[in-house]
């Protein structure tokens, strides 16, 4: 009927010797739309946030994309599957400039293995003008370390749509940003939903995610306790989801 | 919420308003090339004005000037490499003269020049991947574990062969190859600004380089996005071995014999001009470019110290200065990087 979902987590378990930190998780990523992972500390969010990205395998349970079960071992298998994981400390060196870093570790070189430069910084500058519309920066000949927070985290979700993910998993991601930066970041989300990449909010912001997600997971001691799309809910229903569960 | 909100989402940028000189500043050993320049000036200058008394531009003094370059300069340019990638190495002084002593006696003995050389540079490639193993492996800081070799391989030079001197005299191919003359210009000269492209290309321009930033720069993120950091830095080790003993092939083949203590505080020199252009302890930062300056800095000095007859201490003194001056003024850029 509809297009399937690209990520199915299914019946996902997972325990950490005697500590189970999560219980029978199932819920679905489907195309082009932003999740909100809600949930209050310990709820589990983390856990789901690696999982996702291949860092932890589940217990039992698995995962399915586009349809097809599959597991992932490491992080290029979520990588390949066309999942990125951005997180509060965005993966960049500071000292490198923003076109390195969008190709670090997948360089453009020529047979020798010299760096294509001209190539990547113009492939880099329309990314940045085009897929991240983020102000202030004006070069990607910048150095990561002279920019903002927010800029930063534009530099790793440029990174993320250049290689052309799908998936991009947002943890905490407004928790170091300036309210203009979030307004910016949130903007982002919506724009890049329009071009068809979902993205998933694991946030505490209740606010935040309500201004951009369409559907919202709520977790609970390892599982979810709730799963509705934005129109059948308000913010003090989840605001009671998150505290009360 | 619009679209129109991100065009001031974040504060402008203030690089439209840097001067050309705060340009210079910030750029990579911008600040090295700035002091470099003006010292030239200032020594060229002095020079002209007074050819008698300060004979900086005659051609003996600019013999001197290229033929004492290379020797710190191979050093430095492995040992930065190294520094960029987040380790330290101290045993490269003692590696310089290992290496040295081991090709003169095999020269000694009758072997090829061209035989023994490869094979010191061998040791020295070897000596740096056992640092880099020892390292890696146990988790050490390289600071301690390359302390030990500086001691062991110093120790190791008087087992091999004693507190004596050791001639060196290679075929006469050999010694043109490294301390001849082309186009009037010192062949050890030609060397260095050869090795200096290489790396410049090796470090700025190829793969290997970049990852090299990423290692030393945020070890987290390049494992992150799939850099072997260990294969990084044991490669940078083993050049750092390797420039070592190129280093003293230098040397000796300029001189003709090898002094069993004579590389003793090159280690420290070495690592003083890659701090001095613009290199971080804390590694990430730096360029060939700056290394390159950073040695030149320290023989300009030297010589002009020396032209001026001034007393050997003075000398120490001014590059301990140079080097605090240097570190402070890095970490007040990395700061600000950081900020």
């Amino acid at each position: 009927m509809s297009a399937p979902n690209l990520l199915e987590l299914h019946n996902i378990s997972k325990s950490f010797g005697a500590l189970t930190a999560l219980r029978d998780l199932s819920f679905h990523i489907g195309p082009s739309e932003v999740i909100g992972l809600l949930g209050d500390n310990g709820a589990g969010k983390s856990t789901t946030v690696n999982l996702i990205s291949g860092i932890h395998r589940p217990t039992s349970g698995h995962l399915s994309v586009d349809g097809q079960k599959t597991l992932f071992t490491c992080r290029s298998d979520s990588a390949d599957a066309g999942i990125e994981t951005i997180y509060q400390n965005t993966a960049l060196v500071d000292s490198l400039s923003i076109t390195r870093n969008i190709f670090m570790g997948r360089e453009r070189t020529d047979a020798l293995g010299f760096l294509k430069q001209g190539e990547m910084r113009d492939i880099a500058m329309e990314v940045l003008e085009k897929a991240v519309h983020i102000s202030g920066i004006d070069s990607p000949d910048k150095l990561v370390g002279d920019l903002s927070g927010g800029q930063k985290q534009a530099v790793a979700i440029a990174r993320a749509v250049f290689f052309k993910r799908r998936v991009l998993l947002l943890d905490e991601p407004t928790s170091a940003l300036s309210v203009r930066e979030t307004e910016a970041l949130l903007a982002q989300v919506l724009k890049l939903k329009a071009e068809g990449v979902s993205s998933v909010l694991v946030t505490h912001n209740l606010y935040h995610a309500y201004q951009v997600c369409d559907r919202f997971v709520i977790m609970s001691h390892g599982t979810k306790v709730f799963d509705v799309p934005k129109a059948d809910t308000s913010i003090s229903q989840l605001t009671e989801y998150v505290v009360l569960t | 919420m619009t679209y129109a909100m991100t065009d001031r989402a974040v504060p402008k940028s203030r690089t439209k308003k840097q001067t050309l000189l705060k340009q210079i500043m910030t750029m990579p050993a911008g600040a090295i090339l700035l002091v470099f320049a003006t010292l030239q000036i200032v020594c060229i200058i002095g020079a002209l004005a007074y050819p008698d008394d300060f004979r900086y531009l005659s051609p003996q003094n600019l013999t001197i000037l290229m033929k004492a370059i290379p020797v710190l300069g191979c050093l430095a340019l492995g040992a930065g490499i190294l520094m960029i990638a987040g380790e330290f190495d101290l045993s490269i002084g003692s590696v310089y003269t290992l290496t040295a002593v081991l090709m003169a006696t095999l020269v000694d003995g009758g072997m090829s020049a061209f035989i023994a050389a490869p094979l010191g540079i061998l040791l020295g490639v070897i000596i740096g991947f056992l640092n880099g193993t020892i390292t890696l492996r146990f988790g050490l800081p390289s600071f301690i574990v390359t302390l030990g070799g500086l001691l062991f391989w110093r120790g190791a030079v008087l087992l091999y062969n004693g507190a004596v001197q050791v001639r060196f005299d290679p075929e006469p191919a050999f010694s043109s190859l490294f301390a001849g003359t082309l186009f009037g210009i010192n062949a050890a000269f030609i060397w260095i600004v050869a090795f200096v492209i290489g790396f410049y290309l090796l470090l700025h321009r190829h793969r290997f380089g970049n990852h090299v930033f990423a290692t030393g720069g945020n070890p987290a993120a390049a494992t992150a996005i799939g850099i072997n950091t260990d294969r990084v830095k044991m490669i940078a080790f083993a050049i750092a071995g390797g420039m070592a003993a190129v280093a003293g092939i230098i040397a000796t083949a300029r001189v003709g014999s090898v002094q069993p203590g004579q590389g003793a505080g090159l280690e420290l020199q070495a690592i003083a001009a890659c701090v001095i252009g613009g290199l971080s302890l804390r590694g990430g930062r730096g360029s060939i470019i700056g290394i390159f300056l950073g040695v030149m800095l320290i023989h300009t000095i030297t010589d002009v110290l020396l032209l001026l007859r001034a007393p050997g201490f003075y000398l120490d003194m001014f590059i301990a200065t140079l080097i605090v001056v240097a570190a402070a003024f890095n970490h007040l850029i990395e700061r600000r990087g950081a900020a």
